[in-house]
């Protein structure tokens, strides 16, 4: 296992989320997008604290799992309120803040 | 051994893409999470790689399932169309992502291929974290706090409005 091989799988699980977070259009599979770019910071945090023998980056990972089930709660709460008024999970078709 | 598991992991993560359905998108992204723990274990990051399995594939991804559930619509299909617009944003992340590869691949000499740090006593485990928790990062940790009660309140308010017709 070794670092620049870490950092690429770490360039590629980014590339994948972003991708995902720019063509689906399914708010759940876009939301799923979002938890994996965040993962592949994480996986350059552990690599890193690993290399350098430091927990910092572990701590910043904590918090990072924190963010995440923080944004997965909010993000739903907004999803199923929408859903429930408009009955839709197509997020081109939510357009209420477009002027 | 490692390129195997780094294989599976992209793979594994490439099934969110390739998914027809969000419910095997979810399942893939489980896959990863495994995968992820995986190395993180072989990083000796012990109690992240559980943290990861707990609060990730035991809340988070349940969360979505819940969610997709509810929605009745989650075995429905993922609109397959791609706008013109996404292509070129596509083209533009996956060339981004090989000039970083490109990028590691030109200093790959200057990156140590081991890692030779020494390990304190306890690296990775609770005990480690929880100090570095709650004496170096108190103050980052005692805001994520409030961040995740101003998070819960805001999801419990917007989940109780009644929407308007």
């Amino acid at each position: 296992m070794s670092l620049s091989l870490l950092i690429i799988l770490s360039f590629a699980l980014f590339t994948i989320g972003l991708i995902g977070v720019l063509t689906k259009r399914n708010v759940l599979v876009f939301f799923l997008s979002i938890e994996m770019i965040l993962n592949s910071a994480n996986l350059l945090f552990i690599a890193f604290a690993r290399e350098w023998g430091n927990m910092t980056g572990h701590v910043w990972v904590f918090f990072v799992l924190v963010l995440a089930a923080v944004e997965a709660a909010v993000g739903f709460a907004i999803v199923i309120h929408i859903f429930r008024s408009k009955r839709i999970v197509d997020i081109d078709q939510i357009n209420l803040l477009k002027g | 051994m490692s390129l195997f598991l780094a294989f599976l992991l992209i793979l594994s993560a490439s099934g969110i893409l390739i998914a027809k359905r969000p419910v095997y998108a979810a399942l893939s992204f489980l896959g990863t999470l495994m995968l992820l723990a995986v190395h993180y274990l072989l990083l000796s990051a012990e109690f992240i790689a559980v943290m990861q399995i707990l609060v990730y594939a035991g809340a988070i991804l349940v969360l979505f399932i819940f969610v997709m559930m509810l929605f009745q619509d989650a075995y429905a299909e993922i609109h397959k169309a791609v706008a013109q617009s996404s292509k070129v944003l596509i083209c533009f992340a996956a060339s981004a992502f090989v000039v970083g590869v490109g990028f590691v691949l030109t200093r790959v000499s200057q990156i140590p291929t081991h890692f030779s740090a020494p390990l304190t006593e306890g690296f990775g485990q609770a005990r480690a974290l929880g100090k570095a928790l709650y004496i170096d990062f108190f103050f980052p940790f005692e805001a994520v706090l409030l961040l995740f009660l101003v998070g819960i309140v805001g999801a419990v308010y917007i989940g109780k409005r009644t929407p308007e017709k």
